[in-house]
């Protein structure tokens, strides 16, 4: 996707062009009525004392007006069939161009986007393209047919006119055009600035407690004073930049006035021209040209600017996705078939080796997984393995997993526990297939289905959001799911499957026990939940896993929040940087200082001191 | 106002520079009609008319330099006005503190930036005003004089043809509400997919959000083509008036003309006054950007009344233990007593838990005892000195503070840990970094500690402990601990503990939590209730006590 520039705007629009053209005509006809009945009205009216042929001019250019009008209504509706196009594209850039941004930032396990900003874009800057494509098109194309009725006005007047009217109104015109680069670039450099100038106050007002907290008054200040600075420079270089365009509008559209009463002698004296005409020509020269020119000069030095920064800002912004961030998944979960995780056994990767699957026993920290490198050969049955795996965020940056080995049994239950930060979520990405490895290998046997803490409930019915994951569900799939994780209660609360949800009226907790029941029902073998019961209940975080545990033919990894998730699980993963070990819940608390840390400040919490 | 006032005072060669301007402006636009019209009748009866064709060329070349010399004095006017207020404010702010913030963080950025700016617009605009009253008023007297009846004509066609238009713009508010409705169902749509980004991801159902978000659209561009053409009748419609009214003046004019009462130039001239005087328009703008300006005069006004907090010149003793003494100390929030006469003391180099239902007071006490408020009754004390009679610097020296939220300010993170009056060796921002556990995630970043804030996005958790290492990498007597670690996940909060508990233990701690498991390692715990200490004793003391231990709640959740 390249950025947009104004010409796109226009380009392949042929038809729609032609008829806001069209239509423009009418308002070129009152233009040049106006002035050539009025010209008409004194030279065979009034002049002569023929009040009803006066009055009779005059009236046709009365019925212009409203002609004319009619014609800039229509207009407007070309201006729609030209604008509204653009502002669908736009729409849909931005949408697109947040959601993708979203994912990936969401895949590379990173924070929160700003939403606010993606719904700025949406509602205001959108709306400041459409208004001001809106507003060129309207002004240009204005002054462009205004000037054709006063040409053609002036040429069934006395030709002759032209000659005076036309070379100072190019001056002018070019000197606009020269003037229009410049001071186009001050207005950009205006807006950053008093943009930069908003943020600044923003951060400040929202970190007053912080700033005062630190005592950092004095550098915030200065800070602010060189913003606010740099934004009186770019509003003044603005400022005395205006004078080149009333300057401009000075030579286009006064110095005619002056240059007609200059020649009025020899027009007069030539013949060339009656006294009606001549007043036809002020008339062209004041109501009509100075209006229109000034609006077009005015309009193109700010909402011109306005737009290609516009543009620029909507369309530039999110860059296509990397290719190595593109995720290799495991199968879309919708498209693997029927069935929850039904026969996807057999349709495993055959891993070489062979060995018991991760069963607790052997020595004290045994199997699997080892910060460094395991030749231990994979175990039979197993559907997850990871082998030497390693993942860091950027080309320089330290890597978060290294050299991992890891194999989960069919049917086994692993529970992840370690300090934030330590790479849980990157190992759940690398699980589901989000990340890829930097080295190593990931092979599953089947699909995974991931469920992030931050449950993804949506505007639809409650079959619709639990059976999102699915290709085929009937109400009472969903119902089953639903008793079956904990959420059976929630869902006759919200009025059964085909009720409609309004997601910001459920409470973190609720939307997380949706999205359990929807995993529940998804076609997957390998349940990684990311830390997805966080926002429910001990009793009822229990209730969950479990059933994902008690789940046919299913093999769950819970990455642990609290760490009553690793009492229920078969063997835990104790991600710390070097010391990462795996074992049962009995071998860790002997064999992992860490663990036995966490062990102990939950039992300190459970029961007091 | 008083702002406003303020400025147009310091800018008042300029303000009245701009009015004289704006009025030369409007003499010279209501002097050359009739000057063109003298010119053009002295030719057409070819007399010699030098002297007057100069005259228009002059008046022109006059109307240009006013015109441009009003505009660029008044843009320059209000720039400057912009700066001056947005600096004033800038600084109360910041003098003020968190008291600025009473009416919440987007008012306040509202009222500095956007009301501001159109404050700073009011001189120039308030200057300007009497140049738009005299243009229009000027060319209706200008057209009485040149004929009565055309003023006549004017005075009675402007109202029946004002109201024809105005009867037509009303249509559009409703337009323009469909439109917004369709836009905010996308937005909305568009938000809560961003919340599920993660699930999106893993589903691989990005496309099929997409044209979920993106239904709603048809209905926008209807929404939207109605707009355009509704306000494309209300164009048509006030487009009719102006050329209708001069029309009418112009027949009124030729009659006149007809019978000798007028000539072609007076029909000239009189052809722009209806122009100058149809310029009312202009005016019920500018009234409008004065009373805009006022409006938001004020709203700057209520940030520079908000009080700032004065400061003494005493310094600490030099080797205090940093004792922290609360005496009757009363805080009122709203209509609610939060603290009602308590006591409290928090011995030297002691870690004391504040524990107490949520809305107790728990963030009310903390910030009374750093001084990020002042108490509405009583004294809180540092090392026997209250803390109004303190230096800021010593004051700000002595205390440092972590939040629950913290907010990080600077350009990259290293900076956001050095936050602070000074610059600061890294050794500390590292250490600090270290101390909270913050250390191992900063260097995973593209440039480590040199990674721009904006390209770094952290967790809730990430940037709590980002706030506790800023308030680890400076010293001083007392930490006060708001809530600080409450997103941290259990084994972090075991590591920031032993930091808290091992490295900093010289230093006097005040920190109030939810957990059971952080009161449990403090030397003392202190039980707000009802607005007092209910208890000061040790943790395992305490949970003896049934209400105590309930509290805590659901104890798992430690």
């Amino acid at each position: 996707m390249r950025e947009l520039r104004i010409r796109d705007c226009v380009r392949g629009r042929g038809a729609v062009v032609a008829v806001l053209l069209g239509w423009s005509v009418l308002e070129a006809g009152q233009t040049f009525l106006f002035g050539f009945a009025l010209a008409h009205a004194l030279d065979q009216g009034f002049l002569r004392g023929r009040q009803g042929t006066g009055l009779w001019w005059l009236a046709l250019a009365a019925a212009a007006v409203p002609v004319g009008a009619y014609g800039t209504a229509r207009v407007f509706r070309g201006i729609a069939d030209l604008v509204e196009p653009l502002r669908d594209r736009l729409v849909r850039r931005v949408v697109r161009g947040g959601l993708a941004g979203a994912v990936r930032a969401a895949a590379r396990g990173g924070g929160q986007p700003a939403d606010s900003a993606v719904v700025s874009r949406l509602t205001h800057q959108v709306e400041i393209a459409r208004d001001s494509l809106g507003g060129i098109v309207m002004v240009l194309r204005s002054f462009a047919f205004t000037a054709a009725g006063v040409v053609a006005g002036m040429i069934t007047l006395a030709p002759v006119l032209l000659l005076v009217v036309l070379p100072p109104l190019a001056v002018g015109t070019a000197l606009f055009a020269l003037a229009l680069r410049p001071l186009a670039r001050r207005q950009r450099r205006f807006l950053a600035a008093d943009e930069a100038v908003a943020e600044e106050c923003g951060a400040l007002a929202g970190g007053l407690r912080d700033i005062t907290a630190c005592g950092a008054q004095q550098p915030m200040a200065e800070r602010a004073d060189t913003r606010i600075a740099a934004a009186l420079r770019a509003s003044r270089a603005l400022a005395t930049w205006g004078v080149a365009r009333t300057g401009a509008l000075a030579v286009a559209g006064q110095l005619p006035i002056v240059l007609l009463l200059v020649a009025t002698p020899w027009l007069l004296s030539s013949h060339r021209i009656t006294p009606g005409a001549l007043l036809g020509a002020f008339a062209y020269l004041t109501q009509s040209l100075q209006p229109a020119l000034q609006a077009l000069l005015h309009t193109l030095a700010t909402s011109g600017t306005r737009l290609t920064v516009v543009l620029t800002h909507l369309t530039s912004t999110p860059p296509p996705p990397p290719e190595s961030t593109v995720p290799e998944p495991a199968g879309p979960p919708a498209a693997v078939g029927s069935g929850p995780a039904r026969g996807f056994l057999a349709a495993s990767v055959p891993l070489p080796g062979g060995g018991a699957p991760g069963e607790p026993a052997g020595p004290p920290l045994p199997d699997g997984v080892r910060g460094g490198r395991s030749t231990a050969p994979a175990p039979k049955g197993v559907v997850l393995d990871l082998r030497g795996v390693t993942f860091a965020y950027g080309v320089g940056a330290e890597p978060v997993v290294r050299e991992l080995d890891l194999a989960v049994g069919g049917g086994e239950h692993l529970a992840v526990v370690g300090p934030s930060g330590v790479g849980k979520s990157t190992l759940a990405g690398l699980i589901a297939g989000l990340l890829v490895p930097s080295a190593g290998v990931v092979r599953r046997a089947g699909a995974v289905a991931l469920v992030p803490q931050e449950a993804y409930v949506f505007r639809g019915t409650v079959g619709e959001n639990i059976g999102y994951l699915r290709a085929h569900t009937t109400p009472a799939l969903v119902t089953a799911a639903a008793a079956a994780v904990g959420a059976a209660g929630l869902v006759d609360a919200l009025g059964g499957p085909d009720a409609q949800v309004d997601p910001a009226a459920l409470s973190t907790g609720e939307r997380q026990l949706l999205a359990l029941a929807r995993t529940y029902l998804a076609p997957a073998g390998v349940v990684v939940l990311d830390e997805a019961t966080c926002h429910l209940d001990p009793a009822a975080e229990a209730f969950a896993e479990r059933a994902f545990a008690d789940r046919p033919a299913t093999t769950l990894v819970v990455i642990a929040h609290r760490i009553s998730s690793a009492r229920r699980a078969d063997r835990t993963l104790v991600l710390d940087g070097a010391d990462t070990t795996c074992g049962p819940h009995a071998d860790l608390l002997a064999g992992s200082p860490l663990y036995r840390d966490l062990a102990a400040a939950w039992a300190a919490a459970t029961t007091g001191p | 106002m008083a702002v406003v006032v303020e400025t147009g005072r310091q800018d008042a060669g300029r303000v009245v520079g701009i009015t004289v301007l704006g009025l030369l402006s409007a003499a010279v636009a209501l002097a050359l009609p009739y000057a063109l019209g003298h010119a053009l009748d002295l030719l057409l009866r070819g007399a010699a008319a030098g002297w007057w064709v100069a005259a228009c060329g002059g008046l022109i070349a006059a109307q240009t330099a006013t015109g441009a010399g009003e505009d660029l004095l008044a843009g320059l006017t209000t720039a400057r006005s912009a700066a001056r207020i947005r600096r004033r404010t800038v600084r109360h702010m910041l003098a003020a503190g968190p008291r600025a913030a009473g009416k919440g963080t987007g008012d306040l950025v509202t009222r500095v930036v956007g009301n501001a700016s159109d404050a700073a617009a009011t001189p120039a605009a308030a200057a300007a005003l009497p140049a738009a009253l005299a243009a229009p008023v000027g060319g209706i007297v200008a057209l009485g004089l040149t004929d009565v009846w055309l003023a006549v004509a004017f005075l009675a066609g402007a109202p029946l043809l004002a109201l024809l238009v105005h009867r037509f713009a009303r249509a559009s508010a409703d337009s323009v509400i469909g439109y917004q409705n369709a836009q905010g169902r996308i937005a909305t749509l568009l938000v809560e997919a961003l919340g599920g980004a993660r699930t999106i991801a893993a589903a691989g159902t990005e496309e099929r959000e997409n044209a979920r978000i993106l239904a709603p659209l048809p209905e926008l561009g209807t929404q939207g083509r109605r707009m355009w053409r509704v306000q494309g009748r209300a164009t048509a419609q006030a487009a009719v008036l102006v050329p209708l009214l001069q029309l009418t003046v112009l027949a009124v004019g030729g009659i006149r003309l007809s019978v000798g009462a007028l000539s072609v130039g007076d029909l000239l001239a009189a052809s722009r006054y209806v122009l100058l005087a149809t310029g009312i328009g202009v005016l019920v703008g500018q009234l409008g950007a004065v009373v805009k300006g006022r409006a938001a005069a004020t709203r700057v006004d209520e940030v520079l009344a908000v009080p700032v907090p004065a400061h003494g010149t005493r310094q600490l003793p030099r080797h205090g233990p940093g004792a922290l003494e609360l005496r009757a100390v009363t805080a009122v929030r709203g209509a609610d007593t939060v603290l009602d006469r308590l006591d409290l003391t928090v011995p030297g180099g002691s870690c004391v838990a504040v524990v107490g239902r949520s809305g107790a007071g728990k963030s009310v006490l903390a910030a009374l005892a750093g001084r990020l408020a002042d108490p509405d009754g009583g004294t809180v004390l540092l090392d026997d000195c209250p803390l109004p009679e303190l230096t800021a610097a010593e004051l700000r020296d002595a205390v440092g503070y972590a939040f629950e939220r913290p907010a990080l300010l600077g350009d990259t993170v290293g900076d956001a840990i050095a936050f602070g009056p000074r610059p600061l060796p890294f050794e500390h921002v590292t250490r600090g970094a270290r101390a909270a556990e913050a250390d191992g995630f900063v260097r995973l970043l593209p440039d480590g500690y040199a990674t721009a804030r904006s390209r770094a996005p952290f967790s809730g958790g990430e940037i709590q402990r980002l706030g506790l290492a800023r308030a680890f990498a400076r010293p001083g007597r007392l930490l006060v601990l708001d809530d600080a670690t409450s997103s941290l996940d259990t084994v972090t909060e075991v590591r920031v503990a032993r930091a808290l508990f091992h490295d900093h233990a010289h230093r006097t701690r005040l920190l109030t939590t939810h957990r059971a498991a952080t009161a449990a390692r403090a030397d003392l715990v202190a039980w707000l209730d009802a607005g007092r200490i209910r208890a000061l004793a040790p943790h395992d003391v305490l949970w003896a006590d049934a209400d105590y231990r309930a509290l805590f709640g659901d104890a798992a959740d430690a």
